[in-house]
């Protein structure tokens, strides 16, 4: 519903009609019946993939809303059986997207507030590299990051955990978001700290960092979100299964793993795979929504 | 901002170099991983990709632009290009024109704004895999969408197209693409909502004021006023969609395997550059691809800017 507080932009003039106008009102509601059943449309395969999750396999190909018998084979399945298991694939989607969202606020924060505020010789080439990362495609880096770390070790063992978390560490979404952030704040704030004394360290961690929590926010959530739907580099990087994550997990399943038809724990495994960020999505909504417009205006 | 300048001229001859090396100190680990990984891959790349490369010893045999000639050679390579041009083609003006419509209706005053934004939304968040996974089980043979068609009597129609009742949408070549091209519209699409939405909100609102006062209906506002007025939203989109569209690979891979199957009709020129690495394990080819992938997308680029944007200073 839409609350008064809440400015809303009616950009496109509504048409005149005369009131009472019945044929109007007719049209009014097709159209919000309409946008209801294509906003229904949206959620319907995600529900499709839990309700598929709890029923058993000969009733997962029919169309029926209720598992018939409701069951939790599915899920036994792909907790205990399925190679690699689903808590494995779970523990290491979300190792590797919390660390990776950690890296990314303490370098991109660091970053972000040196670029916008401290003063060194270069800043403004160094920043246009920073935005240049953005153009490169991962594809191009697929052979030099790959021989690199396989050169390295990061290939091999616990190196491939070290290996996925350092490609995405930082990425320069993060340094920009952040630093257009701080290029906000008025800069007499840190003034008066700097003349009571404190160094440049003490400034951005007590009085800086406190106030770029929104930016951060936003950081955070696109990053996790990315580092946990992330594809690319944990198919080419993570080499044992022991070490994959959710999404390769799947890939595995479908391809080369014999599971792809055996639907209700491969969905068990979609479920656990979304489920975490339809969760960050309900609570953080308007963070998705500034942070991908945000992401968008720099372009 | 003078008073504040001024306060912070030197006042000791060492704080400009002190404030110098804090800010290098605070940029050292960025910038030291986008040294190695993204400016020094680069150059890597193309030193790989004139070098016949041995995966433990490195270089071989210098072997120049040979890598290249073959990749363009390769019927399989020229597929792959096909079918990404093909998919861009297709998968970029629908999800646009899908975006914008979305993005039009959510800017209105309609009750449940916020609700309509969010729902559109959301097939967008969930990864790659996941919903290719699920996007392959609805159109299964035995898929819900299959068996919803003929529940409400579609079969006719479907049948009057060449599909029969259990056609596998994905697994059959004429039907693949563009089973993977509608999906990616549905996920897509509402990413470009958000995108065209900030450019709609630009818009001024006498502009609309106007047009309303010259008595110019809905249709005629859309199409002379909004449309034309959302260039650089098009443009901004337009660059990021097939930007997008030429790295096509998840959702082929995990429908069509590492052969783009069926029948190399899911072959994309990222899976291809894929296998050379990971099949075939001829890194200088993989390498020499991502230098073509790169300048193709580069190319792509500049053309856009040319055709929507602001001309080139050059």
């Amino acid at each position: 519903m839409t609350s008064p507080a809440r400015p809303i932009r009616a950009d496109t003039p509504v048409a005149i009609a005369p009131v009472g106008d019945r044929s109007w009102a007719w049209r009014r509601r097709l159209a919000y019946t309409l946008l209801i059943a294509y906003a229904i449309l949206m959620f319907v395969p995600f529900a499709w993939s839990i309700i598929t999750s709890f029923k058993t396999l000969p009733d997962s190909v029919r169309l029926t809303i209720l598992p018939d018998p409701f069951t939790l084979q599915g899920w036994d399945f792909a907790i205990t059986k399925l190679t690699p298991p689903l808590p494995v694939l779970f523990f290491n989607s979300a190792l590797i997207a919390g660390v990776v969202t950690v890296t990314n606020l303490v370098l991109g924060s660091l970053a972000g507030y040196a670029f916008a505020r401290l003063r060194f010789p270069g800043r403004e080439v160094l920043f246009l590299i920073v935005l240049a990362t953005l153009m490169i495609p991962d594809q191009l880096r697929l052979v030099p990051v790959y021989l690199i770390f396989n050169g390295i070790g990061l290939t091999k063992g616990v190196g491939q955990y070290l290996g996925v978390i350092l490609v995405v560490a930082i990425s320069g979404t993060s340094i920009f978001l952040i630093r257009q952030y701080f290029l906000t704040i008025p800069r007499e704030l840190e003034e008066a700290a700097r003349i009571d004394g404190a160094g440049f360290f003490t400034t951005f961690l007590r009085v800086m960092l406190p106030l770029a929590g929104p930016a951060l926010g936003a950081v955070a959530i696109l990053t996790f979100q990315g580092t946990w739907n992330g594809f690319f580099w944990p198919l080419i990087l993570l080499q044992d299964q022991g070490h994959y994550t959710l999404p390769i997990g799947l890939l595995f399943f479908r391809t080369a793993g014999g599971f792809a038809t055996i639907y209700p724990p491969l969905m068990a495994t979609v479920v656990m795979a979304t489920l975490p960020i339809v969760v960050l999505y309900v609570f953080f909504q308007r963070y998705f929504v500034e942070g991908i417009a945000a992401t968008g205006v720099k372009g | 901002m003078t008073a504040a300048s001024l306060a912070r001229r030197p006042r000791a001859p060492n704080k400009g170099r002190a404030e110098a090396l804090a800010g290098y100190l605070f940029i050292a680990v960025p910038m030291a991983l986008f040294l190695v990984l993204n400016v020094g891959s680069i150059v890597y790349a193309l030193f790989i990709s004139v070098w016949k490369w041995n995966l433990r010893s490195g270089p071989v045999e210098f072997t120049g632009l040979r890598n290249y000639g073959t990749a363009l050679s390769d019927p399989i390579f020229q597929t792959a290009i096909r079918n990404t041009l093909y998919y861009a083609v297709v998968w970029v003006p629908l999800t646009m024109a899908l975006g914008l419509f979305l993005a039009v209706i959510v800017n209105q005053k309609i009750h449940g704004q916020t609700f309509f934004r969010a729902a559109f939304y959301f097939p967008a968040i969930a990864s790659s895999a996941a919903i290719t996974t699920l996007w392959i089980f609805i159109m299964a043979p035995d898929g819900i969408f299959n068996q919803v068609r003929g529940m409400v009597g579609l079969n006719p129609l479907f049948s009057l197209l060449g599909f029969t009742a259990n056609q596998n949408w994905i697994g059959d070549q004429g039907t693949a693409m563009n089973t993977i091209i509608l999906l990616n519209a549905w996920t897509t699409s509402g990413t470009f909502m958000l995108f065209y939405l900030a450019s709609l909100q630009s818009i001024s609102r006498e502009v609309y004021e106007a047009a309303a006062i010259d008595g110019a209906g809905a249709w005629q506002t859309f199409r002379r006023i909004t449309f034309p007025l959302l260039k650089p939203g098009h443009y901004f989109v337009a660059t990021v969609a097939v930007i997008g569209a030429l790295q096509l690979f998840d959702q082929a891979l995990i429908g069509g395997g590492v052969d783009g199957a069926p029948n190399n009709a899911l072959m994309t020129m990222v899976l291809y550059l894929y296998n050379a690495a990971f099949k075939q394990f001829n890194f200088s080819y993989a390498a020499a691809i991502g230098i073509i992938l790169f300048v193709v997308i580069f190319t792509a680029t500049l053309v856009q800017r040319r055709l929507f944007g602001q001309a080139p200073a050059w």
